[in-house]
């Protein structure tokens, strides 16, 4: 018997009332544990893949849509541009590298990207299994794909025409599995990569078996030598003067458009931010609420319980000890609404991450305690101990010998 | 051994009272009669110690009580008086056998199981030790609060109507119990009544 095991039992007598208030608690925590995990996560991904691009060039359209699909294989490409104009970029002063990429068919919805070996060696990816893909129609996976798909080196298969996996399959040539890469923690992991050159062989054979007019947006035409297209281009620059000219430049004066990934992704973060910020205010009205909710719930509580606490004042009990009993009570709910709420969030992350594999394939899928949740379940406490400080004061109102007396 | 010398308490400048002087020794027990409206109950809570009399001194084992802090009167209390109440009040939350064990935490004493499943067992409710209160019969919770009253060995037990709702025959058993106990522990007992049944009971009595 002790302060701990009598407030513990006052929350279990009132079953239905504590029940709302943990529940309120456990929502308004739960959504704002959510936000930061997600925030945390989304932020660390998207500025792992950005790390050290300074600008995509490709077909005029979205900007936005630009770099969501040449830098994180999210949404459609633009369009194609020559990989003539690509290549004039080579001789820029201020370029010092320029990677291009070309897109356009998939495998069990595992984007198949053409491009040269700096783009793995930009991604800091290292082979696992197998080598590096160096001739036409070989391919190196990344670590997630081979996981899904089950193959291994030296397997062969067809690709599927467009994004998703019910595209026509490009029944003539295969490709050939030569290398697996190891786990990178980057888009390199969702990729299927192979040369430049293999994504223009498996389309050249299918330009013949096809007239003009089915030619999807964004698909690659092999067209002669000096008429080959690509999707679009990294671009690293030499030196930060680049962002002066360059980009403008480039809008104006040929049929590319350059997109500059910070400014786009900021952009897309303020967006989502409007959205993101609804929420954060909508958990905060919730745990002001639980707040009152467990105010409401202690004042009735004690309302009843005035003989009680006339009782055991007339036992000997002190007065402060009989308040730090009740804001005991306080504290418990605010503690069990922290960890449910904890625990919910977790379960919500999951489901998002699960929706996110299957449609995007980035993984969302780190559980492990923030150090913002630590100021979280400060606030929890605070909140739970002034909400039942102040009718727990009353105590200190209490004329034992005329409660007593009222039978 | 309790005594007290012209003790006074008034609510109001219109509602004042004026006590007889009282004295019981251990072992003893004492009688107080009065009609509703005597101040019976007012003259109880001052002997517990729950209200300071405006004139007059009590003692306690040859020690005045006089002007103790709130702190003080509540560490008597809880060490040196069990209270028996006209209707049983308990922790709601609790069970029999916790609310027994309470009396000994507020005294911050060590808490006696064994003494507490002995009263249960001498005191007839040893079988409802684990249930809640509610559970119990009005009878058995008296008894409860009896025990409860025992436990941290007073030197004094006030009892406030504890035969009001009582026929003849429990009526009987109760005072004989209460008899018992306190003797059995070297208490003095103290009746605040306005049962007219208990003044063949006791040999020392007041009428208010």
């Amino acid at each position: 018997m002790n302060l701990l095991k009598i407030s513990w039992a006052n929350l279990k007598e009132k079953k239905l009332n504590s029940f709302l208030s943990g529940l309120l608690l456990t929502l308004g925590i739960g959504i704002i544990s959510l936000l930061l995990l997600l925030n945390k996560q989304l932020d660390e991904q998207f500025k792992r893949n950005i790390r050290g691009i300074d600008m995509v060039v490709g077909a005029k359209g979205s900007p936005l849509q630009l770099i969501l699909s040449s830098i994180y294989q999210i949404d459609a490409p633009t369009g194609n541009v020559p990989l003539a104009e690509v290549n004039k970029l080579r001789k820029n002063p201020f370029v010092k590298a320029v990677i291009p990429l070309s897109m356009g068919d998939n495998y069990r919805g595992f984007r198949i990207v053409g491009t040269t070996p700096q783009y793995v060696t930009h991604f800091e990816a290292t082979v696992a299994d197998g080598q590096l893909f160096s001739a036409a129609l070989e391919v190196t996976l990344g670590s997630k794909v081979a996981e899904a798909s089950g193959l291994k080196v030296g397997d062969t298969f067809a690709s599927a025409h467009g994004l998703d996996e019910e595209g026509e399959a490009h029944g003539e040539k295969e490709y050939k599995v030569v290398g697996i890469f190891e786990p990178n923690g980057s888009v390199v992991d969702q990729l299927v990569l192979t040369d430049l050159s293999s994504v223009w062989a498996i389309h050249e054979h299918e330009e013949e078996a096809r007239s003009e007019d089915q030619v999807l947006p964004g698909e690659l035409t092999s067209g002669e030598a000096n008429e080959r297209e690509v999707t679009s281009a990294l671009i690293q620059f030499r030196s930060p003067m680049g962002l002066v000219a360059l980009p403008r430049q480039i809008n104006a004066n040929t049929s590319m458009q350059a997109a500059l990934p910070s400014i786009e992704i900021n952009r897309l973060f303020s967006l989502l931010g409007v959205g993101i910020d609804t929420l954060r205010a909508l958990a905060l009205v919730i745990m002001l609420i639980a707040g009152v909710s467990v105010f409401v719930s202690l004042y009735n509580s004690l309302k009843d319980r005035k003989y009680e606490m006339a009782l055991m004042l007339s036992m000997g009990a002190t007065r402060t000890r009989l308040f730090l009993m009740l804001l005991l009570e306080g504290l418990f709910l605010a503690l069990l609404g922290y960890f449910s709420g904890i625990v919910l969030s977790r379960v919500g992350l999951w489901l998002f991450s699960r929706a996110a594999e299957q449609d995007l394939h980035y993984s969302l899928s780190q559980f492990g305690i923030l150090h913002e949740e630590f100021y979280l379940l400060g606030g929890a406490l605070l909140l739970g101990v002034l909400a039942a400080a102040l009718p727990s004061l009353g105590i200190y109102r209490l004329n034992i010998s005329r409660t007593l007396a009222e039978d | 051994m309790v005594s007290s010398k012209q003790l006074t308490f008034s609510y109001s400048p219109l509602k004042k009272f004026t006590f007889p002087d009282l004295h019981c020794n251990d072992r003893e027990a004492l009688l107080i009669l009065g009609q509703s409206g005597t101040g019976k109950t007012t003259l109880l809570h001052l002997l517990a110690l729950l209200l300071q009399p405006e004139s007059g001194e009590i003692r306690l084992n040859e020690q005045s009580l006089q002007n103790l802090s709130a702190a003080e009167a509540a560490r008597i209390r809880a060490k040196e008086l069990g209270i028996i109440y006209q209707r049983a009040h308990f922790v709601s939350s609790l069970n029999v056998l916790d609310n027994i064990l309470l009396a000994n935490y507020l005294a911050d004493k060590k808490q006696d199981k064994n003494k507490a499943a002995f009263l249960a067992d001498q005191l007839g409710f040893a079988e409802h030790l684990f249930k809640k209160i509610h559970q119990l019969s009005q009878g058995e919770q008296q008894r409860v609060s009896i025990a409860r009253a025992l436990m941290n060995d007073p030197a004094t037990i006030l009892a406030d109507e504890p035969t009001a709702s009582l026929d003849d025959i429990n009526c009987r058993k109760v005072v004989a119990l209460l008899k018992n106990q306190s003797a059995s522990i070297g208490a003095s007992l103290i009746v605040v009544t306005h049962d007219q049944r208990l003044k063949d009971e006791f040999s020392n009595q007041v009428s208010l």
